[in-house]
């Protein structure tokens, strides 16, 4: 008697299992269909639009006159744009390794319990909150010859001390980059203070126990096994990176020199709004399109894609 | 954490601590000062500290010769509005991701990330010339259409680990109690998820205040926010630091406020979700 309950009640689940999940998928999809419309509608078709009129000679208004790979051939020719590129690889590659180094060891020492931590990694997180525009005034400013550190310590006596980053060529970068680890540090250091945290205290007993030096069990343990927060944290700060505009447009506009610190992204802006000769833009902008597809997305992808984090 | 510290390390490294705090939020509260100062005060060798000439005038300037109020109402507008919005079509989706995950969920959410990766320049055209024909320039509608957008996987990703932490259960329990799929998402999911959603909104607020890019393209004067003010001041009238630091103050202070009293938000909305 039971067990025929059983059977039928087993029965009628295996046949409504499938209706209900049928129901329930179609539910998902349907609330999914905004962001897929919209997403594909402006990023796909955005994009697409974007490469097709790379191929084209328009100047003031975008039409449909090909002229094969000309726009290609004449950005590589371009020395700006081969400044740019170089400019956005080293700025790109010293500040990723600078705010990762700072974060992490920022976070080291962070990772006991100090006196009101929430407002501290408030203050910390204030200048990722500012806009870059802001970031770029206030550094602007503190890197002036005039008014700056130069002038200050030129002040209390030594006169012949020189900081000048931002108006020589061969330092612009470096400027910049002050500016930028001041912005993207403090987030670093609280992503990796969360990494920090959600590891097993019985990870630290046991390499207590083991005598294994505190700095090898950060090397050889903890980092290892904070590997998701270290990508996440490079997807981040490399996306940043790669948009990188409103950072040189406040603090020297490109210049010194005209082209010191161009980066790409500025390099189409100009293209499209001030040289009003928009098939130059849309070659720039696939060439970037392009550099985040090679190397970021299918890195991405295996990272996140292939294991249970999302 | 890791280890359990003798009481006076413990007060070293707090004051270690405090000391790099105060080192990074040097240039903030060297503005917020500047902004008090007349002109000549502001740029005096040795700096002023004590001694500087105090005024309120930068404000008083700033506010009589560009109209604050109006910058400041477009910020939000612009900031709230394309939050809003993204919330409305993120949740569904970010629910459908979490309890209802296919084949291909995995490769839509990254799909979806990666278009935040993607540099703004490659779309700025064809978006430029849609609102040019459906005349979206210069309005606050477009702006929040556009930021929207942009901050779109963003909130997506962020709802989506805050969901995937509560339980499918408690979903289905609702479900067998006779809640309807939208009664499911509004009385139950919001609710549970309301901490998260909070830091989602926090996050994509200040992202907005903040959003320079799309707002100098995309407005000139009557739908401009507080982003493109700055700009404004930075360019044609020289460099008056004293003014430029008490407009640039008035841009940011609404968010430095909102951070200080939201700390946990602020924190875990700028983490992404990775603090909990």
């Amino acid at each position: 008697m039971a067990s025929t309950t059983e059977a039928a009640t087993g029965r009628q689940g295996t046949e409504a299992r499938p209706r209900a999940r049928w129901t329930r998928n179609i539910s998902a999809k349907i609330a999914a269909i905004p962001m897929i419309a919209t997403a594909l509608v402006v990023f796909v078709g955005g994009t697409i639009w974007t490469v097709v009129y790379s191929f084209t000679d328009s100047k003031l208004l975008p039409r449909l006159r090909w002229v094969g790979f000309d726009q290609y051939e004449r950005l590589w020719s371009q020395n700006r744009w081969l400044i740019s590129i170089e400019n956005l690889m080293f700025y790109g590659v010293m500040s990723l390794v600078f705010t990762v180094t700072m974060g992490f060891i920022l976070a080291v020492l962070m990772d006991q319990k100090i006196r009101f931590e929430d407002t501290f990694r408030t203050i910390m997180l204030y200048p990722f909150a500012l806009s870059f525009i802001v970031t770029g005034l206030v550094w602007q400013w503190i890197l002036n010859p005039q008014f700056g550190i130069q002038g200050v310590v030129r002040d209390m006596g030594w006169t012949s001390f020189s900081f000048d980053p931002l108006n020589n060529p061969q330092t612009v970068l470096y400027g910049l980059l002050i500016a930028g680890l001041w912005q993207g540090t403090g987030f670093v250091m609280c992503l990796m203070l969360a990494g920090l945290r959600g590891i097993d205290e019985d990870i630290w007993k046991a390499a207590r126990v083991d005598g294994i030096p505190t700095w090898k069990t950060y090397v050889m343990v903890i980092i290892p096994m904070m590997r998701p927060v270290f990508i996440t944290t490079l997807v981040i700060v490399a996306s940043g990176i790669i948009r990188l505009y409103d950072l040189v447009v406040a603090m020297t506009s490109g210049g010194p020199g005209g082209n010191a610190s161009q980066v790409p992204a500025m390099y189409v802006y100009d293209y499209m709004f001030q040289a009003q000769n928009l098939g130059q833009g849309f070659a720039a902008s696939t060439m970037m399109l392009l550099s985040v597809l090679i190397v970021l997305i299918p890195w991405a992808y295996l990272e996140f894609g292939g294991k249970k984090h999302g | 954490m890791a280890r359990a510290l003798s009481p006076r390390r413990l007060w070293l490294t707090t004051a270690a601590a405090w000391f790099v705090a105060l080192l990074i939020f040097f240039p903030v509260l060297w503005m917020i000062l500047t902004s008090f100062k007349t002109e000549p005060s502001a740029v005096a060798m040795p700096p002023q500290f004590l001694s500087a000439d105090w005024t309120l005038e930068n404000y008083a300037e700033v506010w009589a010769r560009s109209d604050y109020p109006r910058f400041f109402w477009n910020s939000v507008v612009i900031a709230v509005g394309s939050t809003l919005l993204g919330l409305v079509i993120a949740i569904p989706s970010a629910w459908a991701m979490a309890f209802v995950p296919g084949r291909k969920t995995k490769d839509l959410l990254m799909w979806m990330l990666s278009t935040k990766m993607m540099p703004a320049v490659a779309v700025m055209i064809p978006l430029y010339l849609i609102f040019q024909r459906l005349g979206l320039m210069d309005t606050k509608i477009g702006l929040v259409l556009v930021l929207m957008l942009m901050n779109l996987p963003i909130i997506i990703w962020m709802l989506y680990t805050y969901f995937k932490e509560i339980p499918g259960e408690i979903l289905e329990a609702s479900r067998m109690d006779g809640a309807t799929l939208w009664g499911e998402i509004i009385h139950v999911l919001t609710p549970m998820a309301l901490p998260g959603i909070a830091s989602t909104m926090l996050l994509n607020i200040i992202l907005a205040w903040n959003e320079a890019f799309w707002t100098i393209v995309l407005t000139t004067t009557r739908a401009a926010p507080l982003s493109a003010f700055i700009a404004s001041f930075s360019a044609p009238q020289g460099l008056f630091y004293a003014k430029l630091s008490a407009a640039s103050a008035m841009a940011i202070l609404p968010i430095l406020i909102l951070g200080w009293f939201s700390q946990k938000q602020l924190v875990r909305g700028l983490t992404f979700g990775a603090v909990k």
